[in-house]
């Protein structure tokens, strides 16, 4: 499993390295390359299980980054890469992340309304939008969450409801999640992904 | 969508058996109600409301919430630069005494001169020797270890729940014993829950118990100071309707302790002030949920008490200004007129439209608590409306008799000197 998914990393890396784009506002580290590879070229991922980290903002993935080089937060990927980054390293990477530009992508159909409409009500009664933003966009250091792929909204609740992962906000993320069903979990990751 | 409103209800029910009620809203139409969780069993010692410190505001208070300090430290000549931003009065000067130290909170200091520091989330415990060049992390891995303490050739460093003794540090800088846990009758939730340690002149220490919420009834466990002997693991309530102390000091005159408070959320940009309170005898009760700033009946959570049962705050230092940690001015360098007055670390405001704080404050009382006013030391941490160059987040007094200020946001430790 792990052997297939670094491989198919390294494959897209070649790929997304010949994509570096013009459109960067932000010079490009040397190092956001390895980023690109596994969570997609444009910062949309198209790897089950890897977040996008496009419009996520610069203080998110810095501390996101300071989390896995630590070891407070686990991932046998995402550690040893992010235990070989300096403290500029991290102040790049998140600039340059934070830069890239929001494309447009149409939102899926909606096979289960009534989940959607479940999850609008979760995250209303959640407080989610106080540190998320109105829109979900992502605010200082509480991640963009619109459009986020599900699967992988599902799996950050229940990373945060085990406090397998640490969270900014005073543990806010912990202690919300520790409330929650998986069928609650699974009605807000599927609201917040149709959000644009 | 029945479905999911049912379960829209059981997130939000935390409660069948109301053992403690919260309000719904502080302000407004549903102001009576109150909600209702159940402290009874484990699941809320480990996990409290998740609205705790959001979850009471109006419609125009939406959208303010906590800000995030920068993920690394600020670098030294970044650190250098925003300095020129602070003021202070005639003949006194700031500089960086320490740098890269994430997250820096309480310090102590130990017998031969290392200064001890302890962090908020970042997990560690630092030791800066050398006069301020040397940083390391001596301890990493715990708990949110804010409060750090050093007596009889030990450290003593508080993580939520656990009071750690560390032998001989000093001596094993490079690799810290192994600690003794010496009191660890503390609540495990995080809410509220990151201490300062003060120790008095009979080896007795100060530590703080807040409550789990915003606003409510609290357990009878918490909302109070405790002064436990880590001897015996004997406690004594010195104090009881304290909402959220981080920070404190023995005055040198009176052996008495005194200790900031940080006030209920959610009222208003302008009320509660926070407060500096003075303990003179044992159990008194500071008025939380009941009153606030000595004046202020909570609109909810009154029920029926007067501010006058209450004992009132020594100053009320401002609104959202988050006093943390605090000293009496022991040292001989600054202007005699400065000789036991208290420094407080204001870490500013995080729910506030304009923020306010973000500066160390200069209060001058009398022992009895008589004849208090408060004047601003030094300021400028705050950038803008809602950002800042740095959080103040306690004081320590040098042995030259300059003063140290630990900065979270910053990741940094600056000294205020004074000369003629």
């Amino acid at each position: 499993m792990r052997l297939s998914y670094v491989l198919a990393c390294s494959l897209a890396l070649t790929a997304g390295a010949a994509a570096a784009g013009a459109a960067d506002t932000v010079a490009r580290p040397e190092k956001a390359e390895v980023c690109l590879a596994c969570h997609g070229a444009d910062g949309v991922s198209q790897t089950q299980g890897t977040p996008s980290l496009v419009g996520q903002p610069d203080r998110f993935i810095q501390w996101e980054l300071v989390f896995f080089r630590s070891g407070r937060r686990h991932d046998p990927i995402m550690e040893p890469i992010a235990s070989t980054l300096s403290d500029e390293d991290v102040r790049a990477l998140g600039a340059y992340i934070a830069s890239l530009p929001i494309p447009k992508v149409p939102v899926p159909p909606d096979s289960a309304p009534d989940e959607t409409a479940g999850g609008a009500a979760l995250v209303e009664q959640g407080h989610c939008a106080a540190c998320h933003g109105e829109k979900f966009e992502g605010l200082q250091a509480a991640p963009r969450l619109a459009g986020q792929r599900e699967e992988y909204l599902v799996k950050a609740l229940k990373d945060f409801r085990s406090s397998g992962r640490p969270s900014m906000g005073l543990a806010a993320m912990n202690e919300v999640a520790a409330h929650m069903s998986d069928e609650n979990i699974d009605a807000v990751a599927h609201f917040l992904a149709r959000r644009r | 969508m029945a479905k999911y409103a049912s379960q829209v209800a059981r997130l939000g029910a935390v409660a069948a058996a109301a053992a403690l009620a919260v309000a719904a809203s502080a302000t407004g139409a549903g102001a009576q109600q109150l909600k209702h969780y159940n402290s009874a069993g484990k699941d809320f010692w480990m996990h409290p409301p998740p609205d705790w410190f959001l979850g009471d505001e109006t419609a125009g208070q939406r959208g303010l919430a906590p800000p995030a300090g920068p993920a690394t430290p600020t670098p030294l000549a970044e650190l250098n630069e925003n300095l020129k931003h602070i003021t202070l009065p005639p003949g006194f000067t700031i500089k960086v005494y320490a740098s890269g130290l994430p997250e820096a909170r309480q310090m102590a200091w130990g017998n031969k001169g290392t200064l001890f520091v302890g962090s908020f989330g970042a997990t560690n415990v630092y030791a800066v020797t050398d006069g301020g060049k040397t940083v390391k992390t001596i301890i990493k891995g715990l708990n949110m270890p804010t409060g750090v303490a050093f007596r009889d050739n030990a450290l003593y460093v508080v993580a939520i729940d656990k009071i750690l003794k560390y032998e001989n540090p000093e001596a094993n800088l490079d690799h810290m014993p192994a600690p003794k846990v010496v009191y660890d009758d503390m609540p495990p939730y995080v809410a509220h829950g990151w201490k300062y340690l003060v120790f008095d002149a009979y080896g007795k220490v100060y530590v703080p118990f807040g409550p789990p919420f915003n606003i409510g009834n609290p357990p009878s466990s918490v909302a109070q100071i405790r002064r436990v002997d880590l001897n015996t693991g004997s406690a004594e309530i010195e104090a009881l309707g304290v909402r959220n102390s981080v920070g404190g000091d023995i005055d040198p005159r009176s052996n008495q302790y005194w200790f900031t408070e940080n006030a209920r959320d959610w009222i208003s940009d302008d009320a509660p002030s926070d407060k500096l309170n003075h303990i003179t005898r044992l159990g008194e009760h500071f008025g939380y949920p009941y009153c606030h700033q000595g004046d202020l009946p909570d609109p909810v959570f009154a029920q029926g008490h007067s501010c006058a049962e209450f004992t009132p705050p020594v100053l009320n230092l401002g609104a959202h200004v988050a006093p943390l940690g605090m000293k009496f001015y022991t040292g001989n360098q600054f202007p005699p007129e400065y000789k036991d007055n208290i420094f407080i670390a204001e870490h500013g405001s995080w729910n506030r439209h304009h923020y306010q704080g973000g500066r160390i404050e200069r209060v001058i009382v009398d022992p009895d608590g008589k004849e208090a006013h408060q004047e601003v030391f030094a300021s400028g941490w705050i950038k803008g409306d809602h950002d800042y160059y740095g959080r103040p987040d306690d004081i320590l007094i040098a042995p030259d008799g300059s003063i140290l200020v630990a900065d979270d946001w910053a990741g940094a430790i600056y000294q205020i000197s004074y000369s003629k």
